[in-house]
């Protein structure tokens, strides 16, 4: 078995020094930053290198692929030190501007060439990580799995050889094990491995290394599919995420004061700016530039409609209110047609009911099959997936296949008007989203496509109250698929409580340094956090400084910070902890920031939306009484 | 992979500079010997730190034409124009005249560089030439075989907290050459095995920690452009040997810092402080008014001089740079014998090479050829200047004028021996940024499950220390590593800046520094 590794370099955003911020514009000079190996790359390289020693065949070959400026020879160097035997560069200035679907079109050329001229064999795995992250949108790995039509296994944790490859991945009903049927077959994978270090003596090899360098004539690339050209997105404007959530520290007069206003913020749902800027927008008798109606995937797993699904169509319905259209709900799967009524009370005007035996069980090519069959017949001109696990998987082949623009994780969709120099459109989808590790955010729009995608995080959107009472069309649709089209086999499932993660939680209650002792976090934080269990929704975790874990308060699972975890919860309550920069890094996406401490100039209060200046065994006590009264009166 | 002949650790300047000049005239007589240079930080520059006012003549003979290149760090030399001296007093500044200042504190046509920046410069010049170098390698131990050197030993990767592998562990790789050059800086972790095999100087090496900020001023700012300022007197006492420094560093920023003699007496001195303290003062704060730190960073300067070299060559190895102590405290200047000495053993070397000699006799032409070079006699004149300091600022200046015609040496002590039970400095109250934003500011990262590279030896000690001196690591360690807790200490090493002042200065010598792994460590940004 052989190897291709996909490689990206990108800017080091564990450290960024504060002369890579370009103030007036709000943008990050990537420039001024350091340049690494991408570390879910990294993951990939080590999972292959394991996968390569465990099938023990002595003429494997390993080979790193990046698509990049020369520059990037340098992480190719660096795979190659770590494990790789051989790396090509893929490089020219054609390919600069390209969004996901030229990037994938462009390397899906070389890993052909790489297996017609080198490899001359279909036996290899193709191992990439989840996501860059610069772009994060993890759509590039799963597009060049369309490109190349090949099965895609994402998520990938870890492997077995029983005999054949048996690959452990976090599915969306559990953590399952794959089989590939077919190769070659592409894995991406999670931060799942100890990552190899850098060799010396490798480095001193791989220096020797010839490295070869392709570019757009060598692949064969059709000049249309590449570079901006190519893309189907385009980003329009970045920004700085602080443009989107202005942090004023505002002191409450009492900590039950605190409780009451952090329970009515928190309950307002995630801060979405003017929400009504979608619904009040109108086409004032101009010509869209999009015809088509406003889709939304319904993700089903065993019956149950996907919670996401039900959010996206309220969007959907304020999005098609603005156009003047009705709004599609796509249904696949296996005897599902029950729950299209569901998406109709939802706000569905039409439910596409694509059905067929081989959509029983989840698997990206007979779904793409199923619901790009559907685009393209009906080009709806604005299509949302939730950002699940099985939507990460699934959309961005819908788009590759149905030349669609797809933006992924996007935190507010808009229907708005666009000029800029020459170019004049109306009722384009406005799609912002975080990148660079949540340090810029972009606004993006799709181009030379009829069709605008764009993935949403669960959570994000409000779901409104279903109406029973709606009606609705079914319209049903045979997909073309056919057991050849199955390339993997499921062999089993467990539905693991995955080891919980604090980067998951909805609420975190954060205890610092401050607090003294092991004793006083657990007799202030724990409570604190078990108290909003009931008065608030959604998963509560309690999280800890680095110093605070060093001092034995927690355990290192627990660690919020640079070191530590990176975590988005909803609201983040910090107490006793003073605010040093590597902990406000890790939680400064939070949406809701409370900061409790004895120091008036703490730092956190710079980063927080209320905050309590006293101490915490006063403070916390009063809040928790604040709590549970709450609770009573609902 | 083909043999190592030279090998180089420690890429600063000194390792750098030999490197250049043994690659070029091996290229010159058409001979392709590798030269590898390894360096502990993860990228070239991010562990070096100095001042630094630099006397740029040495770079005439090792890059010729460099005053004509439009390279950004040539650029980057800030020519001093206006050179000032001060004594601080509580609230006021008094400027010493011209004619009172010693010749050699005396800096008009030097440069203000950032030797992180000089660094990558020099590390582009040597790739051009040939040289290999090899960034994020910890190197942790002298491959000894009685009084040769045949090489060093890489610091094991991929232990965890307790020191069990992991599954991506790799064993420290062994690297062998013909020659290996010893530039690991001040406290370098080869360097020190080295004088602990073959003894010190006729004095014990000793330290001063240099801490230090780079400051964004606005643009119409009090301090000024080609400026260079040395302080003395506040916020030290009497006893406390240093000074403060402010540079024109160009595009308005100003590189401010401290250096303080390692020897102070006082358990609660704690330099990051003190360097806020100097910060406040009328004189300094008006000079910074409206600035904005932008990094931050610390590292120990080897003061011993003339009399503090140790041996400097044995068979199969060569000490160079900050790391023999090439440092003229008179002048304050460390960077061009670092450079110019890194040239005396490349010239010795490649006499080596060519004649496929590397034993002791050999090598003995490095020790000829700094005596040839001056750099002997310049440190030789020097000789005393350190120690008469240690009768304090108002004898040890006055001094410091007659000290190179004693003819006798003055004696110094190891710098963990000045502490002095009860002796507090008691400062009011903490002024400015807190150790948290220093240590961010210099951009420390290590891995979080990773074995603690910092060892204390016997723990009961600490205790002893509590009574006696009240555990000053708390204080003097930049880096808030240590701390007690009831009667344990607790160890934050992901916060060691690796300046080392920790094994200079603990009372008890109880801590055992190695390197954690490569590429670990501060991320200083042209400091």
């Amino acid at each position: 078995m052989d190897f291709i590794v996909l490689v990206k370099q990108v800017p080091d955003i564990t450290n960024i020094p504060d002369e890579a911020w370009d103030k007036e514009k709000g943008t990050l000079r990537r420039g001024v930053l350091d340049t690494v190996l991408n570390p879910l790359d990294l993951h990939a390289l080590t999972l292959a290198c394991r996968i390569k020693e465990k099938d023990a065949d002595k003429n494997s070959r390993m080979i790193c692929l990046s698509m990049g400026p020369p520059q990037a020879k340098e992480v190719l160097i660096d795979a190659m030190s770590r494990g790789a035997d051989e790396a090509i560069l893929l490089t020219d200035r054609a390919f600069s501007g390209a969004d996901t679907v030229a990037t994938a079109y462009s390397l899906a050329l070389a890993i052909k060439k790489i297996e017609k001229e080198i490899l001359k064999k279909r036996d290899y795995i193709i191992v990439s990580g989840m996501q860059s992250v610069d772009g994060d949108t993890a759509q590039v790995p799963a597009q060049i799995a369309e490109a190349l039509e090949i099965e895609h296994i994402a998520y990938a944790q870890s492997f077995s050889f029983e005999p054949g490859l048996v690959v452990k991945r976090i599915g969306s009903r559990g953590v399952e094990a794959i089989a590939p049927k077919t190769y070659p077959v592409l894995i991406t994978c999670t931060a799942c491995t100890e990552p190899l270090y850098r060799s010396f003596h490798r480095s001193r090899a791989a220096n020797q290394k010839l490295i070869l360098e392709w570019n757009a004539r060598s692949v064969g690339a059709d000049p249309d599919r590449i570079g901006l050209k190519g893309s189907r997105t385009q980003v329009y404007r970045i920004f700085s995420p602080s443009e989107e959530r202005h942090k004023q520290c505002v002191f409450p007069e009492s900590p039950e004061k605190l409780a009451d206003l952090m329970g009515i913020r928190y309950k307002q749902g995630p801060s979405v700016e003017a929400p009504s800027e979608a619904t009040s927008y109108k086409l004032a008798g101009k010509t869209p530039s999009y015809q088509g109606e406003v889709w939304v995937y319904a993700e089903q797993e065993q019956g149950v409609v996907n919670q996401v699904s039900l959010e996206l169509i309220s969007e959907a319905v304020k999005l098609a209110a603005s156009l003047n259209e009705k709004v599609g709900a796509v249904l696949a799967g296996h005897n599902v047609e029950n729950l299209a009524a569901q998406l109709i009370s939802q706000g569905a005007d039409k439910v596409y009911l694509a059905e067929h035996a081989l959509l029983e069980d989840f698997l990206p090519i007979p779904y793409k099959k199923a619901v790009s069959g559907l685009v393209k017949k009906y080009r709806p001109q604005i299509m949302l997936f939730g950002a699940t696990p099985l939507g990460r998987e699934l959309a961005p082949r819908i788009a590759y296949s149905s030349d669609a623009g797809l933006t992924a994780d996007c935190t507010r969709l808009e229907i708005e008007n666009f000029q800029k120099g020459g170019t004049q459109l109306v009722g384009i989808l406005k799609q912002t989203r975080p990148a660079l590790g949540g340090n810029i955010m972009a606004t993006i729009m799709t181009k030379d496509s009829r069709t605008q995608m764009a993935t949403v995080r669960p959570g994000v959107l409000k779901a409104l109250k279903p109406d029973p009472g709606r009606t609705g069309e079914i319209i049903s649709f045979i997909p073309e698929i056919n057991e050849g089209d199955i390339r993997a086999r499921i062999l089993s499932r467990e539905c693991v409580h995955s080891h919980t993660s604090i980067a998951d939680a909805d609420i975190i209650v954060s205890g610092g340094r401050g607090l003294g002792s092991k004793a006083k976090y657990d007799r202030y934080v724990r409570p604190l956090a078990e108290a909003l269990k009931g008065f608030l929704e959604g998963r509560i975790e309690v999280g800890a400084s680095r110093m605070a874990v060093e001092e034995g308060f927690i355990g290192r699972d627990h660690q919020v910070g640079q070191t530590g975890q990176t975590v988005k919860p909803r609201l983040y309550i910090a107490a006793a902890i003073s605010g040093a920069v590597q902990h406000i890094s890790g939680m400064q996406n939070s949406d809701i920031v409370v900061a409790i401490n004895k120091d008036p100039h703490a730092r956190i209060f710079n980063y927080a939306d209320y905050g309590i200046v006293g101490d915490l065994e006063a403070v916390i006590p009063k809040m928790i009484e604040a709590v549970n009264r709450g609770k009573r009166k609902s | 992979m083909s043999r190592i002949n030279v090998l180089i650790v420690g890429a600063g300047p000194s390792g750098l500079a030999a490197a250049i000049r043994i690659k070029q005239k091996l290229n010159r007589e058409k001979r392709s010997e590798s030269v590898v240079v390894v360096d502990k930080a993860p990228k070239l520059g991010y562990h070096s730190l100095s001042g630094a006012i630099f006397e740029a003549q040495c770079l005439d003979e090792l890059v010729p034409g460099w005053r004509t290149l439009s390279d950004p760090f040539v650029k980057s030399m800030v020519k001093v124009e206006c050179d000032e001296m001060y004594y601080l007093g509580r609230g006021n500044a008094i400027k010493i005249p011209g004619f009172a200042t010693p010749r050699p504190m005396r800096h008009q046509g030097d440069y203000a560089v950032s030797l992180g920046r000089m660094v990558d410069w020099l590390g582009k010049i040597a790739l051009g030439e040939g040289v290999e170098i090899y960034s994020g390698f910890a190197a942790e131990k002298v491959f000894f075989d009685g009084d040769a050197v045949k090489g060093v030993r890489l610091v094991d990767l991929g232990l965890n907290r307790e020191g069990v592998p992991k599954s991506n562990f790799l064993a420290g790789e062994e690297l062998e050459a013909d020659v290996t050059v010893f530039s690991d800086g001040s406290r370098g972790v080869v360097s020190t095995q080295w004088t602990e095999r073959f003894g010190q100087g006729m004095n014990p090496q000793v330290y001063s920690v240099g801490i230090k900020q780079l400051i964004k001023l606005p643009p119409d700012n009090a301090f000024g452009a080609n400026r260079a300022i040395h302080t003395l007197g506040f916020p030290n006492r009497a006893d406390v040997f240093g000074g403060g420094f402010m540079y024109s560093m160009g595009e308005n920023i100003a590189a401010v810092g401290m250096i303080l003699g390692l020897d102070w007496r006082y358990q609660d001195l704690n330099p990051q402080q003190e360097l806020e303290i100097f910060k406040s003062h009328p004189f300094v704060a008006g000079l910074l008014k409206g600035g904005q730190v932008v990094s931050s960073g610390v590292k120990t300067i080897p003061e011993g001089g003339y009399y503090a070299l140790p041996k400097l060559f044995t068979d199969g190895a060569l000490l160079i740079g900050d790391a023999a102590g090439f440092v003229n405290m008179e002048k304050i200047k460390g960077i061009h014998y670092a450079i110019r000495s890194g040239m005396c053993a490349a010239d010795a070397i490649c006499e080596a090479v060519i004649k496929n000699d590397f034993s002791k006799a050999a090598l003995a032409r490095y020790q000829k050829n700094l005596e040839e070079e001056n750099i002997i006699r310049e440190l030789y004149h020097a000789r005393n200047f350190r120690q008469v300091f240690k009768f304090g600022i108002y004898l040890g200046a006055p001094l410091s004028n007659i000290q190179t015609w004693l003819p006798f040496k003055l004696g110094m002590e190891k710098d963990y021996r000045a502490m002095r039970p009860g002796a507090k400095l008691q400062r009011k109250e903490s002024a400015g940024m807190d150790k948290a934003q220093f240590i961010g500011l210099s951009g420390a990262a290590h891995r979080e499950d990773e074995r603690a590279h910092i060892r204390i030896l016997n723990p009961a000690l600490c205790l002893e220390c509590t009574q006696k001196y009240g555990n000053p690591c708390a204080c003097f360690c930049p880096g808030e590593v240590y701390r007690m807790k009831g009667v344990e200490l607790i160890l934050s090493p992901s916060n060691c800046m690796h300046d080392g002042s920790c094994q200079v200065k603990c009372p008890y010598q109880n801590i055992l520094w190695t390197p954690p792994e490569g590429g670990e460590g501060p991320r200083f940004k042209q400091m």
